[in-house]
């Protein structure tokens, strides 16, 4: 039976009462979820899994399935309404959204970009995983360290796109962001590195209070200092019209989108890689195509490239975790845990002994992606309300969330004064013109870089040769040195041409 | 409008603020069970004689999930519902960060109250050897509740493995040769040292990457990124039925059964000793974990230590070895084997 009529079968499981009921559930809890800083999918995921108990395991897992698709939605309220990411991978949604929400006044129109933009990556996603699932895991396996190590210095370069005027300063904060990585114990040897004799810091600096700290508690600080700058009420009418982009914004955000969504799945499907190295690489990329307004002053495709790349490859994490029983993200090996829970063994052998089932959570991501997007976008009109909140409310509101998120990632107050300290060190390295985004990506892309790195090495005994041997790293070397080269070849280029004319 | 926008925003906040309290943990959380009846998570149990589980249950596991260590922590929370054991909620918790130290450390020092009479940890020889080779924490900062089952090793092959067997990788790697073999941290990496002394090669011609779990290392075995695999039973079981793990060598005194069958022990491919380093796996709690509540929890691992499902499904179907102790005779067990190793690695 072809893929297709599988999926055609797994709609006709999918297409219950209660099944539908369970993905409407699984999408509202999601998003709400996804909203709050701090309580990402995984917990969501977590949280709700017990209440599945009673289901069977079809339902559970639609709503499961449901919840975590919708959270990725969630996350980029936050993100362009507070400039607090509700999750990780929405670090990148803030950087365009919350100027668009913020400075141009189009917050509706900001969330409308940001829920198409999730819509159509997830699609892209999710038809690549019915079409070629099993063999994209099958790619995905190919990616050993010394593959990975290559894919990850093309993504280390990349974050040059983000530096901004000040290469110097870029490189300084890229070179902090993968400083503090290297604190905490090293995978490999199990050895202490900068942990002070804490052992708090022998886990290293935990992710997500971190990223609470250095985007949302950073801009308290800045709050403080403008609370007297009266706020003016934003003229957006209560309605889904008003939210409504524009005809122009609309054709602005779809090639992003099915870019980022085509990328975005791909690197869902790695190991080690997920959602947030998505949605860094699908900005970094977006940094080479054109875009009507410059990325960082609230572009549409800065919003489109970001999004639907976090949403894409929240779809491709699916595939290794269906075929090959290998979970592609943190939330994939709870899903992981619950399947084995109800007696399902997730591996090879899923796809043939549980046709219903693995067909019938690929085809309920269809019907959560239509039900997240319909609710999403009827929920903006109320949501761009807490745009009118006065300064002097929104940082204590605000500060609530940043402490309630970050403790609630390390269930402890170390999660707290991670976040504290990095907010106020964010907020002088901007106030200093540096720029935190590089900071951020090197910070999520050291400790992949190093291990992978560190493995390869083992394996081929300390010799170079094993990036330049095998295919697939050899190729990500040579456009790695392109794209080193490219900035020094434009220059001598360039240099010739003033000569010519001199 | 602005109060309808308070109102609004605080309902915001108040939710949030239930979400974390719901939220009982960080890190990789599934919970697992049935809802006892609409209780909620801080509900209190008072510590009379008679110990009584309070609603909710944290259970950590320091490694990551579909490891053994996972498949071994959610067996027992599954029979203990689904045999009406405990009438509770567990909620595992996978916590890796340090290399699993920081959770140990966590539960180690909780301090006491209810909290600390309804967390459980699991612990095998695995989590003691790196606990006390770079950190201070000992296993008497724990009060151990029970050793379960002791587990062993086997190396497996894959389709992308060049050599036929075991033995034509020990004659490449005496040859010169570099083989790469996989695995998890802690038991693993004793097992691979104590094996590469025995067929006498260095750690040049043997190599050794360490993963988080062993279910990082399959991947990497299915990937042909390592030549070999090692792996317990259970987390490679599935594999082997579907035939994308092929086991080759068993370390063990003697070859496992089933479909483990085909691996020989070491002293049947050459003129070596038998390499086998067993792995205990046991259950611990707080060292604050008051006594009726050790005796409740130790009871409540016999119990699941006598089911039938126990026996089939983990026991047999993984291939361990059943050897139930309880909290004293464990205690005594698990400090003979921390100094011993101790003794060995010359640690004070």
């Amino acid at each position: 039976m072809s893929n297709f009529e599988m999926l055609l079968r797994g709609f006709s499981v999918v297409f219950t009462p209660a099944n539908i009921g369970a993905s409407i559930l699984g999408a509202i809890l999601g998003l709400i979820v996804g909203a709050m800083p701090g309580i990402g999918s995984l917990a969501g995921v977590a949280l709700l899994l017990p209440l599945t108990y009673k289901f069977n395991p079809t339902t559970a897992i639609i709503m499961l399935g449901a919840l975590y698709y919708s959270n990725m939605y969630g996350g980029s309220f936050s993100a362009i309404l507070l400039n607090i990411p509700g999750d990780s991978p929405a670090v990148m949604t803030a950087v365009d959204g919350y100027p668009m929400a913020k400075k141009k006044k189009r917050p509706g129109q900001a969330l409308f970009t940001a829920n198409m933009a999730s819509c159509i990556g997830g699609t892209i996603g999710m038809i690549i995983l019915t079409f070629a699932g099993p063999a994209l895991a099958n790619i995905g396996l190919k990616f050993g360290p010394s593959e990975m190590t290559a894919l990850l210095l093309v993504a280390m370069t990349s974050i040059s796109w983000l530096v901004g005027e000040n290469p110097i300063k870029g490189i300084v904060a890229t070179a902090f962001g993968i400083l503090l990585a290297s604190m905490g114990m090293d995978t490999l040897s199990g050895s202490p590195r900068y942990d002070f004799g804490s052992m708090h810091l022998l886990g290293g600096i935990p992710f997500t209070p971190f990223v609470i700290g250095s985007v949302g508690f950073a801009q308290v600080i800045n709050l403080m200092n403008e609370r007297y700058v009266q706020t003016e009420m934003i003229d957006a009418k209560l309605s889904i019209r008003g939210s409504l982009p524009t005809k122009r914004e609309f054709l602005r955000l779809i090639p992003p989108s099915i870019r980022s969504g085509i990328l975005g799945t791909f690197v869902g499907v790695l190991p080690g890689a997920g959602a947030t190295t998505g949605a860094f690489m699908g900005y970094a990329i977006q940094k080479n195509f054109k875009s009507d307004e410059p990325l960082g002053t609230g572009a549409v495709e800065g919003i489109a490239a970001c999004e639907a790349a976090n949403n894409a490859a929240a779809a491709g994490s699916f595939a290794p975790l269906l075929a090959l029983g290998i979970p592609g993200s943190g939330t994939g090996a709870v899903l992981l845990g619950g399947l084995m829970l109800w007696g399902l063994n997730p591996g090879p052998l899923l796809f043939q002994n549980e046709p219903d089932f693995a067909w019938g959570l690929i085809s309920s991501l269809f019907l959560s992606n239509a039900i997240t997007l319909l609710i999403a976008i009827a929920v903006i009109p109320f949501l761009t309300k807490i745009l009118a909140v006065p300064t002097k409310y929104m940082i204590p509101i605000i500060t609530v969330v940043c402490v309630v998120g970050s403790y609630s990632t390390t269930y402890s107050m170390f999660g707290v004064l991670v976040m504290l300290l990095s907010g106020i060190v964010s907020y002088f390295i901007q106030k200093n013109n540096y720029s935190t985004a590089p900071m951020l990506l090197s910070f999520v892309l050291a400790p992949l870089l190093e291990s992978n790195m560190r493995k390869a090495f083992i394996i081929s005994g300390g010799s170079l040769k094993i990036f330049f041997t095998r295919p697939i790293s050899l190729m990500f070397m040579l456009i790695f040195f392109t794209m080193l080269l490219i900035p020094l070849v434009r220059s001598i280029i360039g240099k010739k041409k003033e000569e010519k004319t001199a | 409008m602005k109060n309808k926008m308070m109102a609004l925003l605080a309902g915001v906040l108040t939710v949030s603020v239930l979400f974390t309290g719901c939220q009982k943990s960080g890190g990789n959380s599934s919970s697992g069970g049935t809802s006892s009846g609409g209780t909620s998570s801080g509900e209190k149990t008072t510590v009379t004689k008679e110990f009584k589980p309070a609603s909710t249950v944290d259970w950590y596991v320091a490694s990551s999930p579909g490891g053994g260590s996972d498949i071994f922590t959610r067996m027992i929370t599954d029979i203990m519902i689904s045999e009406g054991i405990v009438d509770t909620n567990f909620i595992v918790t996978n916590k890796t960060d340090g290399g699993g130290e920081v959770v140990r450390n966590e539960v180690a020092h909780m301090s006491k109250g209810d909290r600390a009479n309804n967390t459980l940890l699991t612990f095998n020889s695995g989590c003691l050897m790196p606990m006390v080779e770079n950190t201070k924490n000992r296993s008497s900062n724990f009060k151990v509740i029970a050793v379960m089952a002791v587990d062993k090793q086997l190396l497996f092959k894959t389709e992308h493995t060049k050599y036929a067997d075991f033995n034509e990788a020990i004659e490449a790697a005496k040859s010169g040769a570099s083989i790469v073999i996989g695995g998890s941290k802690g038991d693993d990496v004793a097992t691979y040292e104590a094996l590469i002394q025995e067929i006498g090669v260095s750690a040049d011609n043997m190599k050794y990457i360490t993963y988080d779990a062993t279910s990082d290392a399959i991947t990497a075995g299915l990937g042909g990124h390592v030549d070999f695999v090692m792996s317990k039973p259970a987390a490679a079981s599935e594999y082997v039925e579907a035939g994308s793990l092929i086991p080759v060598l068993a370390l063990s005194k003697e070859r496992f059964s089933g479909n483990l069958a085909d691996a020989p022990t070491l002293s049947e491919i050459g003129d070596y000793e038998d390499v086998e380093v067993p792995v205990w796996r046991s259950v611990v709690a707080p060292a604050s974990m008051s006594d009726e509540a050790v005796a409740f929890w130790t009871d409540a691992l016999k119990k699941v230590s006598e089911t039938e499902k126990w026996q089939n499904d983990y026991i047999a179907k993984y291939k361990l070895i059943p050897e139930y102790m309880d909290a004293a005779t464990a205690t005594g067990y698990i400090s003979e084997f921390e100094k011993n190793f101790m003794a060995s690695k010359g640690i004070q």
